[in-house]
């Protein structure tokens, strides 16, 4: 599979771009500066999405356009559907950030993401964005800002926080993707490593990660692995979190005494990260590093 | 979430999966309790693991027994769960206990299957020798992952083939009709006629599959105590978790992670919360009913000294949010604590104005921390 990267110029699709939240978040998205090419009609289709030609599905909408980029602004059942359309009109990457989705349908839609030899971001995520060029989801303006930072988040209002104080002093994101919080997803921490290691605008790595699944130790296997040479900063929220309860996200839940803190901050830390449990102690660890 | 060995089993039952006969006992409902004398083991019914270890599991030969057991551990909580009631069933001559669980592995995005001859109790420990437990990973579908038992099959002892080729088939189409996370049956009971039970069961289901499982739903609305943030969901749509019954500060907050931090920020700080959760002011669609159940929810909780509210809203107007904030307050007068109320969005200087105006007492804060610190001061003495 070749390596995932993000074009700012990728021409985009929305599909449910006629919904309540599809038409708001398409006129956002398009504000911010993404190449909104098409969206995707709904069968009681709302004919109102501004100056967004619309389309009957993704084969035409591809055909119509070039797109290689989709937003799936779905109902959670809805998505697996969504992603299967996606891929079979060619699109590469595919955005997620419907919550509520199951297991097994993440599980299905993966393998077809895989087979097509796309990339899926999702599900639960606030989406990713490149600051002032491209935002594929609804990451607030007010926390995002040009910079060094390289951000994977498993929470959207936690990563919103933390990039709010760190860009009101003055160190913005090259890159920042959500990879959301279900346990079963698309692409996770580990495999975004590469891109960060590549991209020459990241000069540091910021992680929002939290109690639940294996992700952060998978990350600090893969920070080893390649040898990563760029500042890893690490915030994981639920240290108090009891176990054998949801907590809000689907995948964040210790059970059978894993999923905790102590074994992800220890993984962290065993390489070289630095690994924070308060936003503010982070914020100060980041601004004192020289990035 | 876990389910209840009880639910759990009586949910695969019907999908031909064979379990000894046992009925549902509430420590309030002894004197009706009909049992023969014989012999019976009387289980602790909790959503967590670790019951065994923790002497959840008595044995009785007599309804006298099986009831001085159950008044003994009727009150007893199990790494922080409370017993939710007891399953009395049928003890089982066996000849054999072995250990087979299917689970959702997140990471490798498909499910693993996991076998070893030696069942029980102390499966972790058997699980320290090389070669104990046996392990694949398949694609969620029958064909797959009873092909994927099978390989695994071929290192156990043969007179384990037959029952375990049987139990692998239904096990594995249980776990993919009901959108389980996981099945784990430890001990798998096998018999001396080479037939074999579920002796424990573990059944994890996936929330987000219950819009397609009716009878997964019915069995968690049949429970409100017992799957009680389960209920909450399905009821109100958001989350919401109790943390500490006598928690000083409440939350009303948004965001799973954010309010995860919280909590720990709270923690740190020496003040206990009394909850999660997540209301999700992008959904609110101009109705004080989430914020409402909330603040309903701290009027139970005795030693609430100050409610703590935190939206970081990339779309929601904070002028309305104000105006629910208000509104659900003006519903449940009970609460006479102070508020600080941390807001960040569109339209702050109009919800500060608002809320300023109305002459309660809640401090509005733009900054997340100085909102905190406010709140550590309000909720009074370290802990």
């Amino acid at each position: 599979m070749s390596g995932f990267h993000l074009d700012p110029r990728a021409k985009v699709l929305v599909q449910g771009a006629t919904g309540r939240m599809g038409s708001r978040h398409t006129e956002l998205m398009k504000r911010y500066g993404t190449n909104i090419v098409g969206g995707i009609a709904g069968a009681s289709a709302r004919r109102d999405v501004s100056d967004t030609p619309l389309f009957g599905s993704c084969g035409e909408a591809v055909a119509a356009t070039g797109a290689t980029a989709s937003v799936t602004l779905v109902p959670p059942m809805d998505v697996l559907g969504a992603v299967s359309e996606a891929l079979n009109a060619g699109i590469k990457l595919i955005v997620s950030p419907s919550e509520g989705v199951p297991v097994r349908d993440a599980m299905a839609a993966y393998a077809m993401v895989k087979e097509h030899g796309a990339f899926w971001i999702g599900p639960s995520t606030p989406g990713l964005a490149i600051p002032n060029r491209l935002k594929l989801g609804f990451i607030p303006d007010v926390s995002l800002k040009p910079g060094p930072l390289g951000v994977m988040s498993k929470s959207g209002t936690l990563s919103y926080e933390t990039c709010f104080r760190l860009a009101s002093s003055g160190i913005g994101q090259s890159a920042w993707v959500g990879v959301g919080g279900d346990p079963v997803k698309g692409m996770r921490f580990a495999e975004l490593l590469p891109f960060f290691q590549q991209d020459e605008q990241t000069r540091a790595v910021l992680v929002l990660g939290e109690i639940g699944g294996t992700e952060e130790e998978e990350l600090a296997a893969e920070i080893e692995r390649l040898a990563f040479n760029k500042p890893v900063f690490v915030l994981l929220a639920g240290s108090s979190a009891p176990e054998g309860v949801t907590m809000g996200h689907a995948g964040a839940l210790i059970q059978g005494g894993r999923g905790t803190i102590q074994s992800k901050t220890s993984a962290l830390r065993g390489v070289g990260a630095h690994v924070f449990t308060s936003i503010e102690s982070l914020v100060e660890g980041v601004t004192r590093s020289d990035v | 979430m876990l389910l209840l060995e009880h639910d759990a089993k009586e949910l695969v039952h019907p999908l031909g999966i064979p379990i000894p006969p046992g009925v549902f006992v509430d420590s309030g409902a002894l004197d009706s309790l009909a049992l023969d004398d014989g012999a019976w083991v009387v289980k602790a019914q909790v959503g967590v693991g670790g019951r065994g270890k923790a002497g959840g599991i008595g044995f009785a030969a007599s309804k006298v027994e099986a009831a001085d057991f159950i008044r003994k551990h009727a009150d007893a909580t199990i790494k922080g769960h409370r017993v939710a009631g007891f399953r009395i069933e049928r003890k089982v001559d066996f000849v054999r206990e072995v250990y087979l669980s299917f689970m959702v592995d997140a990471a490798e995005r498909g499910i693993r299957v996991m076998l070893s001859a030696q069942g029980g109790v102390d499966v972790e420990a058997h699980a320290q020798h090389a070669d104990a437990m046996l392990s694949a990973v398949a694609a969620p579908d029958q064909a797959s992952l009873v092909a994927a038992a099978h390989t695994l099959l071929r290192d156990l002892p043969n007179d384990l083939h037959k029952p375990l080729g049987d139990a692998v088939e239904k096990l594995a189409r249980a776990f993919l009709r009901l959108d389980a996370t996981l099945l784990e049956v430890n001990p798998l009971f096998v018999l001396a006629d080479g037939s074999w039970m579920a002796g424990d069961m573990k059944l994890g289901v996936d929330e987000s599959a219950l819009p397609r499982q009716p009878e997964l739903e019915q069995a968690i609305r049949a429970r409100p105590d017992a799957y009680r943030e389960s209920n909450f969901k399905l009821e109100h749509d958001f989350d919401y978790v109790g943390i500490d019954a006598h928690g000083q500060v409440g939350l009303l907050t948004t965001g799973a992670g954010l309010s995860m931090m919280l909590i720990d920020e709270m923690l740190q700080a020496g003040r206990r919360p009394f909850n999660f959760c997540d209301v999700r002011t992008g959904q609110l669609r101009g109705s004080p009913a989430r914020l409402i159940e909330v603040l309903q929810q701290f009027t139970r909780g005795p030693d609430i000294a100050v409610v703590l509210v935190n939206v970081f809203a990339g779309i929601t107007d904070l002028g309305e949010f104000a105006q629910l904030l208000l509104a659900a307050l003006d519903a449940v007068p009970e609460i006479k604590v102070p508020v600080v109320a941390r807001l960040i969005g569109n339209n702050f200087p109009v919800a500060k104005q608002l809320i300023e105006q109305s002459g309660r007492r809640i401090t509005v804060e733009f900054d997340l921390d100085k909102a905190l610190q406010k709140a550590v001061e309000l909720a009074g003495g370290a802990v």
